[in-house]
């Protein structure tokens, strides 16, 4: 069984945003309304002159229990065998619930006017959705599906993000997961996040 | 990656869920407590219609809340078929929308034999006419004759739409005011209060202060007084509870207990100024019904703000 996850690894993302653009590209976000599928957040950390700027990308999780999921009163929320997590646009009411269950902040609205927009920028033939929904990454399904990696994977750069199977012991996804390098965010909840995260702060002391 | 840490609270459901939410407690808790009321402790026709035309009206009100709230207006279709608590039975909102409308279902059923038997609606035009078709009279006799049966299936649909407002934010695991046992507990009880001051309003204005409905008034306001006292404990004890929780529940202790409008309009005027009132009322008694009605106004306003300021003060800790 596939058991697909991601790592990103904060100590070479460069913040260059070329995931982003590949992504917004790749799944027509609504990016004139600044709504990304992945995102970039430029921090300071420090004090003084022992200071430096972090860049942490931020996308999904593709919980094993998203809390998403047990919310959306449609099922327009859905999880495929190999652990994406996708929406029904045709399914999905718009009520919202999953962005409020969601604890990394990887729901956004889909509008009436974005899906208007949306012809206008990316063309009416080219232009694939057709309802108002809320949105959220998928992992590019699509692209996974005929055995090619994730937009913002593909297009990196410093090779801060890397896609794999955690199903797979020989799969540089999975033995960085194992040897406890790469950690996911706030799994106390109980969400169980398949995006994981490889510290850049133990490392600049 | 701790040491980067943020706190925020959400846009995505403000004042209009809020909304939705307090119409929704008080409807079902007014429908279900003048149904009780009816068949336990006194029947009382005109109770019973303003309790369920009004409750039915608030219910319809609140659901056209979040129904002009989503994004796709349509897709609604998809939560009004039953069969979708069999695919989505962790969903509240799902258990919600059956509840709501076979709330409004059984409440007006249990209504109607009342509302054929009435003088008032046997004088308005269209409604004389639609009382009076032969299919209506039939179901009108029939739920005269089962009238136990449709206000125990509209009890059942009204609590669990009381307790559901409650669940739906206790879904919400990230943010740590909402996902606690505390919250169904609180908006239950906030929603039969205000059901009471509700009825203590409706009793007082518009069945006029009949003398023998005195008894009645009595016990709406000592029970009104109960819940307005556990109420309050429980909000004593939501406060050491975010004191001393998670990261997000400090936020939210702050952010709540450093807002005028929590403190002051909801706890001052919503709470504690309703509660000497109905209790020098039960204790002594007043001279005219007005401090009771302005205590029944003073709980129904509070009802809403303690959704109003619990929907805004949700903070999500994230490591961002």
């Amino acid at each position: 069984m596939t058991h697909y996850a991601m790592v990103i690894d904060l100590n070479t993302c460069v913040g260059c945003n070329a995931c982003m653009a590949a992504c917004a590209m790749e799944n027509q976000t609504p990016i004139w309304d600044n709504k990304w599928r992945t995102y970039v957040h430029d921090k300071e950390i420090g004090t003084g002159e022992d200071i430096h700027r972090r860049f942490f990308p931020r996308l999904c999780n593709h919980c094993s229990n998203p809390a998403c999921m047990s919310v959306c009163p449609s099922g327009a929320t859905y999880q495929l065998e190999n652990g994406i997590v996708q929406v029904d646009e045709d399914l999905c009411l718009g009520c919202r619930a999953c962005a409020l269950a969601c604890p990394y902040d990887a729901r956004y609205e889909v509008t009436y006017a974005d899906v208007k927009q949306g012809r206008a920028f990316f063309g009416e033939e080219a232009y694939r959705r057709r309802r108002p929904s809320m949105d959220k990454c998928d992992f590019c399904a699509d692209r996974v599906a005929v055995g090619q990696k994730p937009a913002c994977v593909e297009t990196c750069v410093g090779s801060a993000r890397q896609f794999g199977d955690l199903d797979n012991p020989d799969d540089p996804v999975a033995k960085l997961v194992d040897s406890g390098m790469a950690r996911p965010l706030l799994a106390y909840l109980g969400t169980q996040p398949n995006v994981y995260y490889i510290d850049d702060l133990k490392r600049r002391g | 990656m701790d040491v980067t840490t943020g706190f925020y609270t959400q846009d995505f459901w403000t004042w209009w869920l809020a909304l939705y939410l307090y119409l929704g407690g008080l409807g079902a808790a007014t429908l279900t407590t003048t149904f009780l009321t009816d068949m336990y402790m006194k029947p009382h026709p005109q109770l019973v219609l303003w309790g369920a035309l009004s409750g039915i009206a608030m219910l319809s009100l609140g659901s056209a809340m979040l129904f002009f709230h989503l994004l796709d207006h349509m897709a609604v279709i998809h939560i009004l078929n039953p069969m979708v608590l069999i695919n989505q039975p962790n969903a509240w909102i799902a258990w919600g929308t059956q509840f709501i409308v076979w709330m409004m279902v059984w409440g007006f059923l249990y209504a109607l034999p009342y509302m054929m038997d009435s003088e008032f609606f046997g004088r308005i035009p269209i409604v004389k006419n639609i009382l009076a078709w032969r299919l209506v009279q039939k179901i009108g006799r029939t739920c005269g004759r089962h009238c136990r049966l449709c206000g125990w299936l509209a009890t059942i649909n009204g609590i669990g739409t009381v307790i559901y407002t409650g669940l739906l934010l206790q879904s919400f695991p990230a943010v740590a005011l909402w996902h606690n046992p505390g919250v169904p507990l609180l908006f239950t009880v906030s929603a039969f209060s205000t059901a009471m001051a509700f009825l203590l309003l409706v009793l007082n204005l518009a069945i006029k202060n009949r003398e023998e409905d005195r008894p009645l008034r009595l016990f709406y306001e000592r029970t009104d007084l109960i819940l307005i006292a556990v109420e309050l404990v429980i909000l004593f004890s939501f406060f050491f509870y975010l004191q001393r929780g998670s990261q997000s529940a400090a936020v939210s202790a702050q952010l709540l207990w450093n807002n005028w409008g929590w403190l002051i309009g909801f706890i001052g005027f919503g709470l504690l100024v309703p509660f000497f009132l109905e209790l020098k009322g039960v204790i002594k008694g007043w001279n005219s019904p007005a401090p009771i009605m302005l205590a029944s106004v003073l709980v129904l306003m509070g009802g809403y703000l303690l959704r109003h300021y619990f929907m805004y003060a949700g903070v999500y800790a994230r490591p961002w």
